[in-house]
């Protein structure tokens, strides 16, 4: 099986060079199947260690700078490759229904070359490399497709984003040097730092990741990036490069250097909780559709963040399948949102008053992300947030106590920002701007309809994601 | 006084350990007999394949010696592994520099002149800057100044390395003056880098007295030895080691010496740029690395402050002036001296209980930076309107959609300047870096990243003005490139790839190099 | 090192000072002073001084050219002697080794004659 770990990368690397939006969606295609196809014939091989990759491929590729490349998926990485895969190809069936040239459709594929290779790198140095390879393409996306003001917010993704790439890697730097080797596999299994070395190491890496997650108060880029990026670069910025952030802190912050993340843990919870604080409280005060989406982002990021925090295996549980549900229901509304705002040409909510009116169905699908974006016990975005504050309780102590209260109220106040979101939007007369607006269209109901289902599934089966998730989180919590 | 004359002691000479130079020397003397003797039409042919021959056999040549370790020609010549590695490097980056040199396509009769102190703005400059058949001058000029560079880099004592920095200087400061555009900017290049060059060796060779009045001797196993055992003063020492460091900064163009370069890469003709950037960096590094880990091992941890700050100040101002500059050789530049920055980083990275990851990465850096750099002042040379070649940024604007092959590799040029992996400026500055960190120089590992990432803006600018700018009225068209331009650029494309992808190879050769004879 | 060594050679130097003043004052008050236009103008190896342009101008490059050459091979002619005087303990590697150089220079001789570095026009 460990040639589908290379032809995963391979396929949509290769389906870029053409350029063309039909070969870019199959291209996709080829690599969701191939990703699903990861699970079959899963083992830990024997492997006692925090990381048991199911399938692995370790070939030295440049041993003067510790790189090799170590490629393995497990259970906390493959729901994070499949999400991916299926994101990306979405959004390219998405664009097979737009006008434009296939550069689009490349660049998102090389995006997602960069993406699943950071979820599949078992080399902190691979690991690096994969995590900057997204940056350009995404800019790129940003910048050249992006709405009025996408200058001024590619750059402010850029500048935050390389502010991140230069502190990961002088903490790659340190863990290497200091380790004698990039192999995370080993680094998770014996923790042979200092623990000043871990802390210091722990620091670096974790405002790192912070930035790309984002953590409260490094979130500020999100926004802008979301409100001026075309729609598959909003999908595919929430859905899953944010999840770079959230899983390079759990398997490289967290399971190279525990000793500084326990240190460092009760500033992470405070930090995460204050984002869900801070998230809702500036969604319920929003008037754009996107921005709205995107402060939402970070709310619910911070609830993966605080499972993180607790380092327990609860937590973790919480962590991983928040990320999936925040994938795919995000993936979700900031397609609705692309497709209203490609309609009605405006994002003030204020002016998309009665959607309901004219398009029935279109605001009934929002209705249904907004409701499983809120937490709706049934839909996926439920179990993530629950979880979280379960994990925070059971850590006990006042201060996790006092979290997790918080963290539930922050989780109440998405309903209230959600359902004024779908007061203002759907309800009421119609508006100018909305009147006379079309129902989804065939592209659109093929990118969305797998999104929905999914976040159903996922709520209520929770197991689809933990099932294979389990054994490695398992051992995973230190 | 009575004259002893029985014979004297001579000194054994290698002369196959020595040939790379000697080949140089040699075809650039032919050369010059070229240009003295063959008939107007014929020199072209004659001095580039005369050039390329020699280069090639310069190269075979390294190759063939490239096992030898030790010193010859009375102990003024080391030939051991950085010297041959960086004589190899000189001579392949020369070659690729040569195929850019060499271009006639371009423009009828390349982009040089003949004589280069003709008054500019007069009749008689008028004239020899629309002559179709001169301007061959500048090919021994670049054989001597690599021959040059090649002693420059293997010399193992002061005077011999003075001697191999005129030699590489003298024709660089011609080189500079001999564009056939812009006749005045060049001039004012060439003059303004030949009283600054001239001043640095000034203060070189002063250096290099006060080191002799140290240590009684110029050789560097004997100025080492005396480091330990002198009872002189040592504020002589470290007076001449400041002077000598002065001259060897200057060339390497680091802060605050650098004055000169921005001014000079936009004057010069671009393919001379573009062979300055690449090969007097290797030169200037390789004699730094020699000298401080040869002569003055033992007072490396008192030079360690001050080189450190100089690598500060280097890449902090190479990376932030680069962010405010319009023209693009000037942006170059100062990246360029950005680069001397972190190569400085690299050379502080050497040393010290026998860590030569430090000089492999430093070496490793040189070939990769000067691949990426010829390549990039290459495609410089192709975007051109009716007044010769387009530098200046807004003239950029839109290029991608006129000519996106050269666009993008222009544009993965600079993602390899800017560091991004899987090209040789992400492997570079991960060795440079990694070694530096492996040593203990924490702090300076700290700053180049950061520094890296403000050198990324300059770089991303261009990127988004080629690609995401809609192409004005007066966005100049892109040169078709003649085959030796081709070449050059496919050679330089090519080595920042493979060795961003593939680096192995040259990391090896280079940690099995890194080891100075004493 | 003793400075003794030195007392005669500050010695010569000191009477050629003293001579040179001797003459040029002596001359101010023994000799006829007829001055013509000749006489006045700057001294220029007897040739008829060149009319300088209006505000200092510039001295043709080709009198610079003319004298780096003849610096060239001044030096050239320096470098012979003290392998002449050792001629017999270098042998036949300072032989050829001078063969060497003179050709090199040569070159470059050739190079200015045949690029016109001598003609003055």
């Amino acid at each position: 099986m460990t040639w589908v770990l290379v032809a995963v990368l391979a396929v949509p690397a290769v389906g870029a060079v053409f350029r063309s939006r039909a070969v870019a969606a199959g291209a996709a295609a080829i690599a969701f199947l191939l990703s699903v196809a990861l699970a079959t014939g899963r083992s830990d091989g024997g492997l006692t260690g925090p990381i048991r990759p199911w399938h692995q491929l370790d070939v030295s590729w440049v041993p003067g700078l510790n790189l090799r490349f170590h490629l393995g998926v497990d259970g906390i990485s493959y729901p994070l490759v499949v999400l991916t895969t299926l994101l990306t190809l979405l959004c390219c069936v998405y664009l097979l229904w737009t006008d434009g040239d296939g550069t689009l459709a490349a660049l998102l594929l090389v995006i997602e070359v960069g993406i699943v290779g950071v979820f599949l790198a078992l080399d902190l140095v691979l690991f690096f490399v994969f995590f900057e390879i997204v940056l350009l393409p995404m800019y790129a996306v940003i910048a050249g497709w992006g709405g009025a003001g996408r200058r001024p917010a590619a750059r402010k993704f850029v500048l935050y984003t390389l502010f991140g790439s230069v502190l990961l890697l002088v903490g790659v730097f340190v863990v290497v040097s200091r380790a004698g080797t990039a192999d995370l596999v080993v680094l998770s299994a014996q923790h042979m730092l200092p623990a000043d070395t871990q802390l210091a190491a722990f620091i670096l890496l974790s405002i790192a990741f912070a930035v790309k997650s984002p953590l409260w108060p490094l979130h500020t880029w999100l926004p802008d990036a979301h409100t001026e990026a075309p729609t598959v670069g909003s999908v595919i910025l929430a859905g899953v490069l944010l999840k770079m952030g959230t899983y390079g802190l759990l398997r490289v912050a967290v399971g190279v250097l525990p000793d500084g993340a326990r240190r460092v843990a009760p500033v992470l919870g405070v930090l995460a909780v204050t984002a869900i604080l801070v998230g809702g409280l500036v969604c319920l005060a929003q008037t754009e559709l996107k921005r709205l989406i995107a402060y939402s982002s970070v709310g619910h990021m911070g609830f993966v963040l605080l499972g993180i925090a607790t380092l327990t295996a609860t937590g973790f549980e919480a962590a991983l399948i928040g990320n999936v549900a925040h994938g795919i229901i995000t993936g979700l509304l900031f397609f609705l949102a692309g497709a209203i705002k490609d309609r009605t040409h405006t994002g003030d909510l204020s002016e998309l008053g009665g959607l309901r009116e004219t398009a029935p169905y279109l605001s009934g699908i929002l209705g249904y992300a907004a409701i499983a974006s809120l937490g709706l016990p049934g839909l996926a975005g439920f179990w993530g947030e629950a979880f979280a504050v379960i994990a925070a309780l059971r850590r006990g102590g006042p201060l996790w106590t006092v979290l997790a209260v918080l963290a539930a109220l922050g989780g109440a106040l998405a309903a209230a920002y959600f359902l004024r979101l779908l007061y203002r939007v759907t309800h009421g007369a119609a508006r100018p701007a909305v009147v006379g607006i079309g129902e989804p269209v065939p592209g659109e109901l093929v990118a969305w309809a797998p999104l929905v289902v999914l976040a159903l599934a996922v709520g209520l089966v929770p197991a689809l994601v933990l099932g294979v998730a389990q054994t490695a989180v398992q051992v995973m919590a230190p | 006084m009575i004259l002893t004359q029985e014979a004297l002691k001579l000194p054994q000479i290698n002369y196959v350990a020595l040939s790379p130079m000697l080949i140089l020397f040699g075809a650039a003397t032919v050369g010059v007999l070229v240009e003295a003797f063959a008939g107007r039409g014929r020199r072209y042919p004659v001095q580039l394949g005369l050039s390329l021959v020699s280069l090639v056999a310069a190269l075979v040549m390294v190759v063939r010696v490239a096992h030898t370790r030790e010193l010859t020609a009375g102990g003024a010549v080391a030939v051991d592994g950085p010297a041959l590695f960086l004589e190899g490097t000189l001579a392949v980056l020369g070659i690729v520099a040569l195929l850019l040199v060499a271009e006639r396509s371009l423009e009828p009769g390349g982009p040089f002149v003949a004589v280069a102190a003709v008054t500019a703005g007069t009749e008689a400059d008028r004239v020899q800057a629309q002559r179709r058949d001169a301007g061959t001058e500048v090919y021994p000029l670049l054989l001597f100044a690599l021959g040059g560079m090649m002693l420059f880099v293997s010399a193992n004592d002061l005077l011999t390395m003075f001697v191999a920095l005129e030699v590489f200087s003298l024709p660089l400061y011609l080189m500079c003056g001999l564009a056939r555009r812009r006749r005045l900017l060049s001039q004012e290049a060439a003059l303004k880098y030949f009283l600054l060059g001239a001043f640095a060796s000034a203060f070189f060779l002063f250096g290099i007295a006060m080191i002799y009045g140290y240590a009684g001797q110029i050789n560097f196993a004997a100025i080492h030895e005396a480091i330990q055992s002198s009872t002189n003063d040592r504020i002589l020492l470290y007076l001449g080691l400041a002077l000598l460091a002065i001259g060897l900064l200057f060339k390497a163009a680091a802060v605050p010496f650098h004055v000169w370069t921005p001014d000079v890469y936009q004057g010069a003709p671009t393919p001379v740029t573009a062979f300055m950037a690449a090969c007097t960096k290797v030169a200037a590094f390789g004699a730094l690395l020699r000298v401080i880990y040869v002569a003055f091992e033992r007072t490396a941890w008192d030079l360690r402050l001050v080189i450190g700050g100089i690598a500060v100040l280097t890449m902090v101002v190479g990376s932030v002036l680069a962010v405010t500059q319009t023209d693009i050789k000037r942006l170059l530049a100062y990246s360029s001296i950005a680069n001397a920055g972190y190569l400085l980083v690299g050379v502080l990275a050497v040393g010290g209980n026998g860590n030569h990851d430090g000089l492999a990465s430093s070496m490793f850096y040189l070939v990769a930076y000067g691949f990426s750099v010829v390549a990039a002042f290459g495609v410089v040379t192709l975007v051109r309107d009716a007044d010769g070649e387009a530098t200046h940024l807004s003239r950029w604007a839109g290029l991608g959609r006129r000519s996106p092959l050269y666009a993008g590799l222009f544009t993965f040029l600079l993602l390899a300047f800017a560091g991004i992996p899987l090209t040789s400026g992400f492997t570079s500055k991960f060795a440079v870096f990694g070694a530096a960190l492996a040593s203990g120089q924490a702090w300076l590992v700290v700053l180049g990243a950061i520094t890296s990432v403000i050198l990324a803006f300059p770089y991303l600018r261009v990127v988004v003005l080629v690609w995401l700018s809609e192409p004005g009225e007066n966005t100049p068209t892109v040169s078709i490139p003649g085959a030796l331009t081709s070449a050059a650029l496919a050679i330089g494309a090519l080595a920042t790839l493979l060795l961003g992808i593939a680096p192995q190879p040259l990391l090896d050769l280079s940690s099995r190099a890194a080891e100075f004879v004493r | 090192m003793s400075l003794a060594l030195w007392v005669p050679i500050v010695g010569l130097f000191t009477l050629a000072l003293l001579f040179a003043l001797f003459s040029v004052t002596a001359a101010r008050f023994t000799g006829p002073h007829r001055y013509n236009r000749a006489k006045l103008d700057a001294y220029e190896c007897g040739i008829e001084p060149t009319p300088q342009p209006i505000g200092g101008g510039r001295f043709p490059v080709k009198f610079y050219l003319t004298a780096m050459l003849f610096i060239v091979f001044d030096i050239e002619i320096i470098f012979l002697y003290p392998w002449a005087v050792s001629f017999n303990a270098l042998g036949l590697f300072g032989f050829v080794e001078m063969l060497l150089f003179i050709g090199t220079v040569f070159v470059a001789y050739a190079y200015v004659w045949r690029r016109g570095g001598l003609d003055w026009d």
